[in-house]
């Protein structure tokens, strides 16, 4: 367990900064971004690493989703019904975490991220919207009103059973890995499932924060939670989720789709680099 | 004005509801967390600095678990069965991972 001291925690805070406001301009947790950091640039133990970031993956899922409620941009009904598959894989990787070597399921993790950025550059253009405010969304479906078009959007969720698989999937990989697990989830919604990537991100911001606990609760039991620096990366990454979340919501949606592609790629070259050593 | 109020849609009171209670638990672990790090900065390791940033530690981790639980009480209010067994079975995960670090604590 590293050291705790004051220029550390400065560093760590400033980390958390930077992964906050890039994970808010993306839609992701920003574990993305401060795992590898803090395993790479710090050489924290891995577990240390994922244990912090899922604990800021908790206040950020927590404190963006508390901002958003009432705005029916997040689908609650869809989250809990994905939230059963997401909180049962970050059950079962918390526990796999304990017993089983990083590198195999970095490298998986490398070529799921690169498979994903792929599909999204791929469907740019693709809205997956009914803008007649009159359609019927079905149970699981949603309506939000979307700034940038001005009009009230609907949809409906397509291909369940793809929805819950990857859900399970990301779920596992979060806690495995650290992660939020929006990097898989958010572009299979969008997709393949039919929900408009704003209202996926919502959903999967608000479903990321019970999948983080299942995972962090079990790196705590097991005391590779820092509290200290946990709460220095934590308070660093709600400001700059804060910050994130201004400018955010001035991006479009396609360049918020390159952005994240290519975000995918640079994290997949990492995962490769280090899970092929 | 004596117009009638709308009734309040069930999925807006539940958004309302889960609103308030993360916007209560991240306020509240972030307040024991920026309290904590400040009085260890200046105090150094002392034993409230490390109960204060347990304590936040601890509502975070707790946060999301209370949400699902006022969730599993709305949908249960409202009748709404196959929801309330849905987020059910999200709490029970959410215990299996605490049993599971119980269990990895003890035996370290």
């Amino acid at each position: 367990m590293p050291v705790v001291t004051a220029s550390l925690a400065a560093i760590i805070f400033t980390a958390g900064v930077i992964s906050g406001s890039l994970g808010a301009l993306l839609g992701l947790g920003g574990g993305v971004f401060l795992v590898p950091f803090l395993n790479l640039v710090l050489g924290f133990p891995f577990t240390a690493a994922a244990a912090i970031s899922l604990t800021t993956v908790i206040a950020t899922s927590s404190s963006v989703s508390a901002g958003r409620a009432g705005k029916q941009l997040i689908n609650m009904k869809l989250g809990m019904l994905l939230e059963v598959a997401t909180a049962g894989g970050s059950f079962l990787g918390g526990v796999t975490a304990q017993f089983v070597a990083q590198s195999l399921l970095q490298r998986l993790f490398g070529l799921v991220a690169a498979i994903v950025a792929v599909i999204m550059l791929t469907r740019l253009r693709r809205r997956n919207v009914m803008l007649d405010p009159g359609a019927d969304p079905g149970v699981l479906g949603g309506r939000y009103y979307e700034d940038e078009s001005r009009t009230t959007v609907t949809y409906r969720v397509k291909r369940l059973p793809v929805a819950v698989g990857a859900s399970f999937i990301a779920g596992n990989v979060s806690s495995l890995l650290g992660i939020g697990g929006g990097i898989i989830k958010v572009p299979i919604l969008n997709a393949w499932c039919g929900i408009p990537l704003r209202a996926a991100a919502a959903t999967s911001a608000f479903m990321i924060g019970v999948t983080a606990t299942a995972g962090a609760v079990i790196y705590y039991g097991r005391g590779q939670l820092e509290p200290a620096l946990a709460a220095v990366a934590v308070l660093g990454v709600q400001l700059g989720s804060w910050g994130g979340m201004r400018f955010g919501a001035a991006a479009s949606v396609k360049w918020l789709k390159i952005l994240m592609a290519l975000v995918l790629f640079i994290v997949s070259a990492m995962m490769f680099a280090r899970g092929g050593r | 004005m004596t117009a009638e109020r709308p009734a309040v849609p069930a999925s807006q009171r539940l958004e309302h509801a889960v609103g308030v209670v993360l916007r209560a638990g991240v306020t509240t672990s972030s307040v024991c967390l920026a309290v904590g790090v400040l009085w260890s900065l200046v105090t150094g390791e002392s034993g409230a600095a490390h109960v204060l940033l347990q304590t936040g530690i601890i509502v975070l981790l707790m946060t999301p678990v209370a949400r699902v639980v006022v969730s599993i009480a709305q949908y249960v209010s409202d009748r709404d069965w196959s929801f309330a067994t849905l987020t059910a079975i999200v709490l029970i995960e959410l215990l299996a991972s605490a049993v599971a670090a119980l269990m990895f604590n003890k035996k370290l």
